[in-house]
């Protein structure tokens, strides 16, 4: 078996299952520890719209905050959307998930990827060097921090080598591109990268609690 | 030929042109990833070479491989190339039979010990050596016996370079390459299924020139031949860029002969020569007539998951089992938090106590 | 009109006394830990679990923190504030407890010591972090439930924990009792202003505050005449009226409940249908938002804060203000606890417009309105004083871009804060409230 059979087919298999069961495990684990009903009467409000609306607004921050996190704004924004570009509209990639999900949905042209993916790794490597030397992400960060760094990382480098066949043969270049995002998807339930599933159940407790007092969250 | 002729006086014989067999020679040197320098080198030599011996085992195989070196459309170098070894012993091309071509074969081996080259198609059952007897003798033993006293093996095609076929899951015969029987040798993998003409001849004609083995790849396969994969030479490569992909074999994208990615084509894990040789003297490949590039010159090819299926879909398993993995982990979820859950009313009860 | 009031000075006296030979509280670390533990366990629920498992680690909350952003100091980051909760439930309840136990440092008496000065003095659980989030993590709630652990194990700071004491044992605070409110009701019915007293059965029943009793007397008569004003059959009780609640401030629950159950108790043996908070922003969130599940079903009356209930009677017509045109600006200062904790922004500014006076906002207001800087009665902490006054500096840099004639505002410990503030940097703007304002423009 070569390094690609196991990466496309063992690796990602295990990868796959370990990610789902993780995944399932956190979430349902901290939603299941359930909260005592909040008995107060409430506003006057629809508790699913503000949920829902707190999923959106906190997408973007309060305007009075605006200016002091206006680095962080424009990083988090400008590395999502290339990150999501990059993963989510390149052809082959697609493929996979097909592969996965039973559909699929239209490409963007290489080049395109090629540079989303580009900016996406500069931008992180920015963030992971504000992490380590802002003074209130250098002091708040743990190992799970870098490694929820480190592990994104490398599948976007070692896939933009794979994709430019820089570095050497192209099978290897993309057995270690699967291994890396093995990896990452191990790691996925376990650390911080969680939170792009956890976002959803926790905006939405927080669009929910500050709107029953009749305040926008 | 007769066998004091030297090879170009032969060649003349038959009637091909100095230009012919210097075009011939500039192409093997360039296909040898040698200096135009070197061209007047090659042509020297191997217009100076004397008929060398040549053994050819078929085992399991297809003759495919014999076939694709045979069925020229027209004669070509390649083929006079052919004719002008001394091919003394080969199944589907010798006159003799039954005892005869065993007694050739032995007297090649005798003649020409330590220098004749052995050339093996098809892969050897190990399973049970009785699957594939040749005159009697299991291929494993035939095998042992001729390649003892060789110079050096050229592995033709997939089958002999990497078990092919008979060893795609589940192997019933037990199938190996030549590779994994004899170790003492050196051995040159020409993979394929079948391999191209031109990379067979190039192969002889290299060791005309140099009397070496040229150099090989990690798999054993000449890197001049085997350097690069299909995809970076293939000419359907800017529509990969661009992203025009064909997404069925009949749609407007396949008419426009765009990438055949998403239709499984293996060309960026498959090393070979195709794109740029071509096969049936330069005419087409598989890409070129429209299906995607199967990866036949690989090893386990057949195992890859389907022809079909793209490369970057991988073969992560079943849906079923994924969802079996959801159930656990939310499974696994509700039961830790119920234990926790469980812990903090103990706790709280024994504070109320 | 004026009622004699103990002064600003002499009240920083009290409260500088306040901790003086209070002893603090054995417990083997053991013992600490265990309980702080306890406390933890009890707290943590589904939201406190899908926030833990949320946070990116991302830093923007010390951006939010008027304590992060008056010191530069990174410990103050909310996030970090909540650290020994997180430690907790990733080692005993977190569904991957069994993954992260063995890298999760275990919390210790020490941890719990050094976060004494963190989520007591460092954090008036404003919650202008729950704002930023890009999560919608409830920062403060977290923090608050740190508080519960160190309030069980001891830990609470000795200025807190006298009054808490005094709330519990005594049912009083500052030593403002039932005579003491008796004098006050008496002293301002000789100035004409009636204050129907202990009545059995009410409609309104009036909560005040004992801050309120000792330093703004002002604002408890003008809340009267309000109420005169408008109508209302109302009452204030001698025996219940400290709406103030030092259990929810302290980490307290058997405190916090007490509290609160003495208040609905009271408000059903004399048939109220409306609680009427005093100008307390804790005091109002903990009994509107928090009183009905404390009590374990739904209250048989409504709670209003004063800004609620003045606006609401201004619309519907029971009472008429007079509307000023001297083109007086004030700004309006958003206690957290009725802002963003307790939906009350729209009321005051609505009440202050209808005065006639031009309301200025504040660079951060309403639901992003920064902290007075010593809310949550973290203005009784001796220990915190600088910090609250470099918070307050944020506080007075927002108050004069506006250019504001006054600030008003709806909640005493924000103004006790303020007022402090002001007078430590000579700042000389009028901070006065809101029922003040409204009371001295009441039209027939």
């Amino acid at each position: 078996m070569t390094l690609l059979d196991f990466a496309s087919g063992p690796g990602m298999q295990w990868a796959l299952w370990i990610f789902v069961f993780g995944v399932l495990w956190r979430l349902v684990g901290a939603l299941f520890l359930l909260s005592r009903k909040d008995l107060t009467k409430p506003r006057q409000y629809n508790s699913v719209a503000a949920g829902l609306g707190a999923i959106i607004s906190r997408s973007a921050p309060a305007h009075a905050f605006e200016k002091r996190i206006l680095f962080q704004h424009v990083t988090g924004y400008v590395w999502h959307f290339a990150l999501f570009i990059s993963v989510l509209f390149f052809a082959p990639h697609i493929l996979f998930f097909e592969s996965v999900l039973g559909f699929g949905w239209p490409h963007l042209p290489n080049t395109i990827i090629l540079i989303t993916a580009i900016i996406a790794t500069a931008v992180l490597i920015t963030l992971l060097i504000r992490r380590a030397t802002h003074p209130v992400q250098r002091f708040i960060s743990n190992a799970d921090d870098y490694i929820s760094i480190f592990v994104v990382l490398i599948p976007l480098i070692t896939g933009i080598l794979a994709f430019a066949h820089v570095g050497g043969r192209y099978e290897t270049l993309l057995a270690i591109h699967l291994l890396s995002v093995e990896v990452m998807l191990i790691w996925f339930p376990f650390g911080k990268l969680m939170h792009a599933i956890m976002t959803m159940p926790a905006r939405y407790q927080a669009g929910t609690a500050f709107g029953r007092r009749g305040v926008k969250a | 030929m007769r066998k004091d002729q030297n090879l170009g006086e032969y060649l003349r014989a038959q009637g091909v042109s100095r230009r012919g067999f210097l075009k011939f020679c500039s192409a093997t040197a360039s296909l040898m990833a040698l200096p135009p320098s070197a061209i007047a080198q090659v042509a020297d030599a191997l217009a100076k070479a004397r008929r060398p011996s040549v053994i050819w085992l078929s085992f399991q195989e297809c003759t495919g491989c014999t076939e694709s070196l045979t069925r020229s459309h027209a004669p070509t170098v390649e083929s006079l190339i052919f004719d002008a070894i001394s091919l003394d012993y080969h199944h589907t091309l010798q006159a003799a039979a039954g005892h005869g071509a065993e007694a050739a074969r032995m007297a090649a081996m005798e003649e020409n010990s330590g220098e004749y080259i052995l050339v093996v198609d098809g892969s050897i059952p190990v399973g049970n050596p009785a699957y594939s007897t040749i005159a009697g003798i299991s291929n494993l033993d035939m095998l042992k016996e001729t390649a003892a006293n060789a110079f050096a093996l050229v592995a033709v095609g997939t089958c002999a370079a990497f078990g092919g076929i008979p060893h795609a899951n589940p192997n019933p015969t037990g199938a190996v390459s030549v590779s994994d029987i004899v170790t003492d040798k050196p051995i040159i993998n020409v993979s394929g299924c079948p391999p191209i003409p031109v990379v067979i001849t190039g192969v002889l004609a290299h060791f005309l020139t140099f009397g070496t083995i040229p150099e090989l790849d990690a798999l054993g396969r000449p890197a001049a031949f085997f350097g690069q994969n299909i995809h970076d030479r293939c000419y359907r490569r800017p529509f990969y860029e661009r992203g025009q992909f064909a997404e069925t074999f009949d749609d407007e994208g396949a008419r426009k002969g765009w990438c055949l990615y998403k239709l499984g084509c293996k060309g960026p894990t498959t090393y070979n020569t195709c794109a740029t040789l071509k096969w049936n003297e330069g005419t087409s490949f598989p890409i070129q007539s429209g299906h995607g590039c199967i990866g036949c010159s690989e090893p386990d090819f057949w195992d890859k998951g389907g022809f079909y299926n793209p490369i970057s879909a991988g073969m992560w398993g079943s849906r079923d089992a994924l969802l079996g993995a959801a159930a656990a982990g939310a499974a696994l979820g509700v039961g830790s938090a119920l234990a926790a859950r469980a812990r903090k009313k103990k706790a709280q009860a024994a504070e109320e106590a | 009109m004026n009622v004699e009031a103990m002064s600003l000075q002499d009240f920083r006296g009290k409260l500088e006394q306040l901790s003086e030979g209070i002893p603090g509280q054995d417990m083997s670390d053991e013992e600490r830990v265990r309980r702080a533990k306890r406390a933890f366990m009890q707290k943590l629920n589904g939201h406190r679990a899908v926030d833990l498992d949320s946070c990116l680690q991302c830093g923007m909350c010390a951006e939010a923190c008027h304590f992060y952003e008056a010191t530069q100091n990174e410990r103050y980051a909310p996030v970090y504030k909540y650290r020994p909760l997180r430690r907790f439930y990733r080692r005993e309840m977190s569904p991957m407890r069994w993954f992260y136990r063995p890298f999760t440092r275990d919390i210790t008496a020490a941890d719990l010591k050094e976060w004494q000065h963190l989520v007591y003095d460092a954090c008036t659980g404003c919650g202008r972090c729950d704002m930023i989030c890009p999560m919608g993590i409830k920062i403060s709630a977290a923090i608050r439930v740190v508080r519960h652990g160190l309030a069980a194990a001891g830990y609470v700071p000795p200025e807190m924990r006298v009054l808490r004491n005094e709330q519990r044992d005594q049912n009083t605070l500052f030593g403002v009792g039932a005579e003491q409110l008796k004098a006050l009701v008496e002293k301002l019915g000789a100035q004409g202003i009636s204050v129907p007293l202990d009545r059995e059965q009410a409609d309104v029943m009036l909560l005040t505050t004992a801050v309120e009793v000792l330093l703004f007397p002002d604002a408890f008569a003008a809340t009267a005449r309000i109420l005169n004003k408008s109508g209302a059959d109302w009452t204030i009780r001698s025996d219940v009226f400290e709406a103030a609640n030092v259990g929810i401030i302290t980490g307290d629950d058997p405190t916090m409940s007490l509290a609160i159950r003495r208040i609905v108790d009271k408000a059903k043996a004399c048939g109220v249908k409306t609680v009427l908070m005093p100008e307390s922003g804790h005091a109002y969130q903990t009994l509107r938002w928090e009183g009905a599940t404390e009590m374990g079903g739904a209250l048989p009356f409504e709670t209003l804060s004063i800004p609620e209930f003045i606006s609401g009677e201004v619309q519907a017509g029971r009472l008429n203000l007079k509307a000023q045109s001297n083109g007086a600006s004030v700004t309006y200062h958003d206690p957290c606890r009725l802002s963003r904790k307790g939906g009350v922004m729209q009321q005051p500014r609505d009440v202050l417009a209808a005065l006639g006076l031009d309301v200025r906002e504040t660079p951060s207001n309403q639901r992003e309105n920064y902290c007075c800087g010593g809310g949550c009665g973290e203005y009784v902490l001796s220990g915190a004083a600088d910090l609250r006054q470099k918070a307050f500096e944020i506080k007075r840099r927002e108050f004069e871009e506006t250019g504001a004639d006054a600030v008003v505002t709806g909640c005493a410990n924000c103004r006790i804060n303020l007022l402090i503030g002001a007078e430590n940097s000579g700042w000389e703007t009028p901070v006065t409230s809101l029922v003040e304002t409204v009371a001295a423009n009441l039209a027939d």
